[in-house]
Parts: structure tokens; C-alpha cells; sequence
């Protein structure tokens, strides 16, 4: 990190207030946050059945609901699949209203633990639909995506998310 | 292996501590620990809580312009391996941290330096103004006015045991 600092221990600094922005940079905080205050006043927990879904690929589907976890026995977490059904769908897309998908959670409220063990939670309950072989329905993905899901061999929805965190 | 700072105190985060929150518009905010996801979830602002860096930052507690705070910093672009360079650089960061350290205590010594003095010109004005109030111990017994009065009071009588028996 520090590796080309030797030689420049007694250089002039230049002010540090601009360095230490990210930090400081919350003025704005209270106005920005009002949406995930209140998604983190709750508990949150599993994506179990009847769980509300936003879908967040091109693949026509809006919002389903998770009718069976493929893992877990209480549910599933961020990067597991899940059997849903396609609630609100636009019009002219890949699936319609009614159809029975299947989906990988690609950002969940509810933490979960990394493999350094810190651990990772998002906004909210986002999914990506896939077919049975886990091969992604539309051909983009919108929002952040764990980069857990690499180990899980979605490298596909890697591929087409805007942000990895 | 990247040492983050947390969000709201900006203290170091070591790998596989503390807990990461991701913004839908893939905003990152790193915690060091439950306390500052805590004050996040409050939508706390950090400048205004006393105990974080960026509150004593802003406030002059601590310094804030110094060259030795140029080498901790996020760099974006890695640096090519070179075994003599990261032998200089791990002699340098001692050198440097020392440097740091001495600034700090000279910072704080400046800061604290017109302390003293001032608690005695309060004592000094206190003692002027409220020097009446006191009065010596001899005047005290000299003159009977000074002090409250001894009031004599009667302990009631305990009651006999027949009376209270009636009752």
C-alpha cells in the first residue's frame, strides 16, 4: 500500500480535509438514507414462502414470491436458489404473470457471514431468474451483486451485474 | 489484504471484522463493529457524535494537516512487487509512525497549553469575589450570631407495653 512512500517521508503534505472526505461526506446523510432506515429497524430474516421477490434482470418479471427454498432447512440466503412464482410481469417480456420460475437471490437484507467473517447485508430481497440448468433468463442484471456468487458458479450473472460488492 | 476504515468512526477495519452494508445504488458503508451499524441505523451523523475521528477532526481536537497522513492512503492502482521497496517501506512506516506520534503530542500539547493558566486566574477571580462567605473559625466562635442556634428536642416517650395493647 505504502510501497512508494519511503522516499517522500518529508515531502510537503498537501491538506488532508481533502483525503478525508468519504468519511465526512454525511452532511447529506439523514436526507439520502430514509428507505433503508426503515428496511433496518426490523429483523430481518430468511427468503422463505410467501417472501416478496424484486426482480432485477431484463427477463420481463417484476416482483414474484418465493414458493420453495431449494436450500436451507429455514429458508434461503443470499446466493441460494429458490422456486418462485412471477406475480407482476410486464407486458411482451420472457415469462408472464402466473408462471412457476426459478430464481437466484442476488441481494438479501438479512446479513450474511463472508468467508474472512465479516459480513454482508443489502437494501432489500432482489432476485435473477434463471432456468433449471441455472442459466439466467434475461441478458442483464441491475443493481450490486455479492461476489459470492462466483463460488456458487453464477459467473454468468457476474458477468452482466453493473456492481460487485 | 485491504485495512478499510469504518464509515461512522473511522477506525481501521482488520479483516473479518465488523459488518458491511451495500446501498442499492452499490454504495458501500463499511463498521468496524455493532456499535457504529448501531449509530448508522440512527442515522447518526458521525460529525456530531463526540466520540468519532471525524467529530475531533472537525472540532480541532485532533491534527489534521500533516504530511504523515499522506503515506496511509487508499491507492487504487497496485504497486508492482519489489522485495527492496517493501523492505524500505516496512523500515519507513516505524520512522514514520514515530514522526506521528511526536506531531500529535506537540499538537496536543499547543491545544491544552493556555489550560492551566486559566483554571488559576478562575480560582484566583472566584477566591476575590466569595472571599466574604468564609469566615474564620475564632470569629466564628466569638460571635454566636454567626452560627445556627443549638435547639434542644424532646425524644418522645416509648410507649408501654399495656398501651399499646388497648390500641
Amino acid at each position: 500500500m505504502a510501497a512508494s512512500s519511503a522516499s517522500k517521508l518529508f515531502r510537503a503534505g498537501r491538506s488532508l480535509l481533502g483525503g478525508l472526505k468519504d468519511p465526512n461526506g454525511s452532511i447529506g446523510m439523514s436526507k439520502d438514507l430514509p428507505r433503508s432506515y426503515l428496511f433496518s429497524q426490523q429483523q430481518r430474516t430468511f427468503i422463505q414462502m410467501r417472501t416478496n421477490l424484486k426482480v432485477v434482470d431484463n427477463s420481463g418479471a417484476k416482483r414474484v414470491m418465493c414458493i420453495q427454498a431449494l436450500k436451507g432447512k429455514r429458508g434461503a440466503r443470499l446466493g441460494d436458489m429458490i422456486v418462485a412464482s412471477v406475480k407482476e410481469a410486464q407486458p411482451g417480456g420472457k415469462v408472464k404473470k402466473g408462471q412457476v420460475v426459478y430464481g437466484v437471490v442476488v441481494r438479501a437484507a438479512m446479513q450474511r457471514g463472508r468467508s474472512d467473517g465479516s459480513e454482508i447485508k443489502f437494501d432489500d430481497n432482489a432476485v435473477v431468474l434463471v432456468n433449471k440448468q441455472g442459466e439466467p433468463i434475461g441478458t442483464r442484471v441491475f443493481g450490486p451483486v455479492p461476489h459470492e456468487l462466483r463460488k456458487k458458479k453464477h459467473v454468468k450473472i457476474l458477468s452482466l451485474a453493473e456492481h460487485i460488492a | 489484504m485491504r485495512l478499510e476504515k469504518c464509515w461512522f468512526c473511522s477506525s481501521t477495519i482488520y479483516p473479518g471484522h465488523g459488518i458491511q452494508f451495500v446501498r442499492n445504488d452499490a454504495k458501500i458503508f463499511r463498521f468496524c463493529r455493532s456499535k457504529c451499524h448501531k449509530n448508522f441505523k440512527m442515522k447518526r451523523n458521525p460529525r456530531k457524535v463526540k466520540w468519532t475521528k471525524a467529530y475531533r477532526r472537525l472540532h480541532g481536537k485532533d491534527m489534521t494537516q500533516d504530511s504523515t497522513f499522506e503515506f496511509e492512503r487508499k491507492r487504487n492502482r497496485p504497486e508492482r512487487y519489489d522485495r527492496n521497496l517493501a523492505e524500505n517501506t516496512l523500515k519507513a512506516i516505524k520512522k514514520i509512525d514515530k514522526v506521528r506520534v511526536d506531531r500529535e503530542a506537540r499538537h496536543h500539547a499547543m491545544r491544552m497549553k493556555g489550560k492551566k493558566a486559566m483554571e488559576r486566574k478562575e480560582a484566583a477571580k472566584e477566591l476575590e469575589q466569595s472571599i466574604h462567605m468564609v469566615k474564620a473559625p475564632a470569629a466564628l466562635q466569638q460571635e454566636a450570631s454567626l452560627t445556627l442556634p443549638k435547639i434542644k428536642v424532646k425524644v418522645s416517650q416509648e410507649q408501654s407495653q399495656e398501651n399499646r395493647m388497648e390500641e
